[in-house]
């Protein structure tokens, strides 16, 4: 096998000007870990966690409406709500104090493109298309001590959370044959002389590969349709890695259910099944650095409370979302809950929101990892100062 | 005068790259080569013409949800059994209908890639081919979603192809009734509320799984007004949405019976001939979009809507902008925009007009490698470097999909991103310098000098720094990795 780390040592002695502190070179000065999850597509929120106590919940459901006992029975998380039954292993972590499932949330915005709404949730800005740069990367990038590379993306591009003037890694499992370094090599010397943003993608390349190597995940091609064990478990090698970075993002699709999406069976039933055995995995390989990590787990909008005429759900406002994490104060749910009656919804089909998404990142990113509270309220959340960060989110 | 360095802007910039004679040909009149392409053709590429309609990727579809209905198991049995002993539920996803399904249509898949990718390897007309991508790109059909795995080829084939140089709105119309889009978008759930088959529902047609839809399905006219004409910025509203959703219910296609499931006539409709309207599942009544009212009944009220929003101010600049970003720059140039705009406006969207516009502008020849090529793109530009005329079936789907592009499988109906930061990535560019190197090592031969063949693709355009790296090069196939890899072979 070839060794990567190997001919990164000889290119860095040829780069040494252009790339002063070389990505993962030293460790990181904070053991402080976060991960967050973007589920791409709108994940039903109703149908993740369910309102079981509301009175309305059931009428306004219908054949979608989950129930508290027999067979496919959700899981009660206290007098109102309930998981939904396909997510036992975080039940147990619900159990544990380790999950903070948080309901009727949303972004800023309010209409009902996915690419609007995903837009917003990842620049953090109240209007899409507002800016170009992700509020992750803004973060860190004003963190004390920054380095080069503190964030990575578990995917082949950046995605826009992550995007910015921060530099941020990126990787994902190859299934094409290895290189020959003495080529590689001279690809950079050549890209360092005539396109610097070549040169850039190419050496963070490199250093990925030197891990995920030595890691032994090198050689991983990805499992079946829709798990996301893999990916989520060399997300957690990367993060418990002392040279690796302190952030890292990965993504999930598959949630935009507009037909069958199932109570019992179907897409719904095995995205949630997937997101399920991801997360446990991924607790599983940080070990013990587990109890200094938060995950995020946070999609774009929330699905119309009834039912559509293909028994899916079309695209909606207030939505679900978690926080997980040795470092979560859970066990609780966290929710200001409107209710499901005809007249609290918003424009007549949608949970209404109560509870800024905005400020659910802004107490993890100030409690967790200490970002400056004026960075969180110009660089990361521009606009938001009416959006207080929510202070009990994590153990003092 | 020939012109070798426009030639070279002209192939890369609006071609898929040259092969090794081309560039010399080019030289001669580098824009009225790119102008000669921008009309309408008549004839498919071969490989193309010779994949199966659109009614027998159809059949096969049908077929294969019979079968899997007659022979069908009891699910929540065979869950049952697995929790006893002790399969995990990723691992049953393996005997799941949806895999079942890919695998089932992987060939069908693979068949279809490989022709697309060999009629842009040999195209006589690649500026024609880049629009087919273009325009493809822009109505997205893509396998990403299973129920529409097998329609992505033919939508390509029948909607796009047939319009290319042609009116946008009889592009739009052909896209809306293609039973690709109905499907990847979902129109053929979409039933009016009013309707006759809301309000007996014995008259709705069933869904796959038994039961009937009874309700209005936003999900293609949505699309129609974001993402095919428009734009999310082009003034419109969720009641426009809900507007246009009602105007084309009962936009749908022909579902074949099982009397044709078992039958072997042959069944060669393309798309546009399956198109069917269901008078039963249309909401009756006039309807208001954008502030106009639309009193047509049946069919005409959703033909009339498409052929004003396609001639709306909105749609004419953001199809401008589309088109000056993919061609010029991630950053459009605003008077370049403001001209391509013009010319859709002022032609009533003959693309044609508006592509010649875009050629004329100065912009376009300017600034040689503005873009980062697309990963599909550059493997294109490398199969024509080395006037390869076939592939082995299958091959390069593996190397376009690690990528990150891999044909027919867009991830959401607003298809490829396009521009650099989205593709100029640590990850995407070592996965293409992984299949630079393989792709290299497979085709050298010792008469295939690099030097010359770096020179066929880019005459004035090889930077020294270039021709230094593969001069010193240790090998053949070392000279053509470092070409292949080189930044000007991934940008135009």
């Amino acid at each position: 096998m070839l060794n990567r780390r190997h001919l990164l040592a000889g290119a860095t002695g040829a780069t040494a000007l252009s790339f002063p502190v070389f990505a993962f070179g030293q460790a990181q000065a904070t053991d402080k870990r976060l991960l967050i999850i973007i589920l791409r597509g709108g994940m039903d929120g109703l149908a993740a966690i369910a309102p079981l106590g509301d009175p309305a919940y059931a009428n306004a459901r219908g054949r979608l409406a989950l129930q508290r006992s027999g067979q496919n029975a959700a899981l009660a998380l206290d007098s109102t709500f309930a998981l939904n039954p396909k997510l036992p292993k975080m039940h147990a972590l619900y159990r544990a104090g380790e999950l903070l499932p948080i309901h009727a949330c949303a972004t800023a915005y309010r209409e009902r493109s996915h690419f609007d709404a995903q837009n917003v949730l990842e620049t953090g800005a109240s209007a899409p298309f507002a800016r170009t740069e992700g509020w992750l990367n803004k973060a860190l990038g004003a963190l004390p001590n920054s380095r080069p590379e503190m964030g990575m993306a578990l995917s082949a591009q950046a995605p826009l959370i992550l995007r910015g003037p921060a530099n941020v890694a990126t990787w994902s499992p190859s299934t094409l044959p290895n290189v020959d370094d003495d080529t590689m090599a001279r690809l950079l010397a050549l890209y360092e002389a005539r396109d610097p943003a070549l040169a850039h993608a190419l050496t963070s390349a490199m250093s990925a590969n030197g891990v995920a190597m030595d890691s032994g995940a090198g050689g991983m091609t990805g499992a079946g349709p829709r798990s996301i064990t893999p990916i989520a478990q060399v997300a957690a090698r990367f993060l418990k890695d002392d040279h690796g970075p302190i952030a890292a993002v990965m993504e999930m699709s598959g949630w935009d259910t507009h037909a069958n999406q199932g109570i019992e069976q179907g897409p719904l039933v095995r995205a949630l099944t997937a997101l399920d055995e991801g997360l446990d995995a991924f607790r599983t390989e940080m070990g013990p650095a587990w109890s200094n990590t938060v995950v995020i787990i946070a999609t774009e909008f929330g699905r119309t409370v009834a039912p559509n005429g293909a028994n899916g759900t079309d695209h909606g406002t207030g939505m679900a979302a978690f926080v997980a994490g040795g470092a979560v104060r859970g066990g609780r749910v966290l929710a200001d809950w409107p209710g499901l009656g005809h007249a609290a919804l918003y424009q007549g089909r949608d949970l209404r929101p109560t509870t800024d998404l905005r400020g659910v990142f802004k107490g993890v990113l100030a409690g967790h990892l200490r970002v400056p509270n004026a960075v969180l309220e110009h660089d990361a959340f521009p606009d938001s100062g009416s959006v207080r960060g929510i202070q009990d989110l994590l153990h003092a | 005068m020939p012109d070798l360095r426009l030639a070279a802007i002209a192939t890369h910039r609006f071609g898929l790259g040259p092969r090794p004679d081309e560039l010399r040909i080019v030289a001669a009149d580098p824009r009225g080569w790119v102008k000669a392409q921008l009309g309408p053709q008549h004839t498919l590429p071969a490989p193309i013409a010779a994949l199966p309609p659109a009614e027998d990727d159809l059949l096969a579809f049908g077929r294969w949800l019979a079968r899997r209905r007659l022979n069908g198991a009891n699910g929540q049995r065979i869950e049952d059994r697995a929790e006893r002993q002790g399969v995990t539920q990723e691992d049953l996803q393996r005997l799941s209908i949806e895999e079942d399904f890919v695998q089932n249509f992987r060939e069908r898949v693979v068949r279809a890639v490989g022709a697309r990718v060999e009629a842009a390897m040999t195209t006589e007309t690649p500026v024609h081919e880049r629009l087919v991508h273009f325009w493809g790109n822009h109505f997205t059909v893509s396998t990403a979603k299973p129920g529409a795995i097998a329609l992505p080829p033919s939508f390509e084939k029948d909607a796009i192809r047939p319009n290319v140089g042609g009116r946008f709105a009889n592009m739009l119309l052909a896209s809306t009734k293609h039973p690709g889009m109905i499907v990847y978008l979902d129109n053929w759930l979409s039933v009016g509320p009013n309707s006759q088959a809301a309000q007996n529902p014995s008259r709705a047609r069933r869904l796959p799984g038994g039961g009937r839809p009874t309700g209005i399905n936003e999900n293609l006219a949505r699309e129609v007004l974001e993402l095919h004409t428009l734009g999310v910025n082009g003034g419109y509203t969720q009641t426009d949405v809900q507007a246009l959703a009602a105007i084309i219910t009962g936009w749908t296609y022909e579902r074949p019976r099982l009397r044709d499931l078992v039958s072997d006539s042959v069944a060669d409709r393309n798309g546009a001939q399956l198109f069917e309207f269901d008078e039963n599942a249309h909401e009756p009544g006039p309807k208001t979009l954008l502030n106009r009212t639309y009193p047509q009944t049946g069919v005409a009220q959703g033909e009339a809507a498409l052929n004003d929003l396609a001639r709306h101010p909105s749609t004419a600049r953001f199809i401008a902008t589309k088109l000056t970003r993919h061609y010029i720059a991630d950053a459009p140039p605003s008077a370049a925009v403001a001209r391509v705009e013009r010319a859709f406006r002022e032609s009533e969207g003959d693309l044609r007009v508006t592509m010649e516009a875009l050629v004329d502008s100065s912009e376009a020849w300017e600034t040689p490698f503005a873009k980062f090529k697309r990963p599909e793109e550059y493997a294109i530009t490398l199969l024509r470097l080395a006037n390869l005329r076939t592939i082995p079936p299958g091959a390069g789907i593996a190397a376009l999909g690690a990528m990150g592009q891999r044909p027919y499988a867009a991830p959401g109906p607003d298809g490829w991103a396009d521009i650099a930061d989205a593709w100029l990535t640590a990850d995407l560019v070592w996965k293409r310098l992984e299949f630079a190197q393989a792709y290299s090592a497979r085709i050298a031969r010792a008469d295939l000098d690099p030097m010359s063949l770096g020179e066929a693709c880019l005459g004035p355009l090889l930077s020294d720094e270039t021709r230094t790296a593969v001069s010193r090069a240790e090998s053949p196939a070392q000279g053509l990795a470092l070409l292949c890899g080189a930044p000007e072979m991934q940008r135009r």
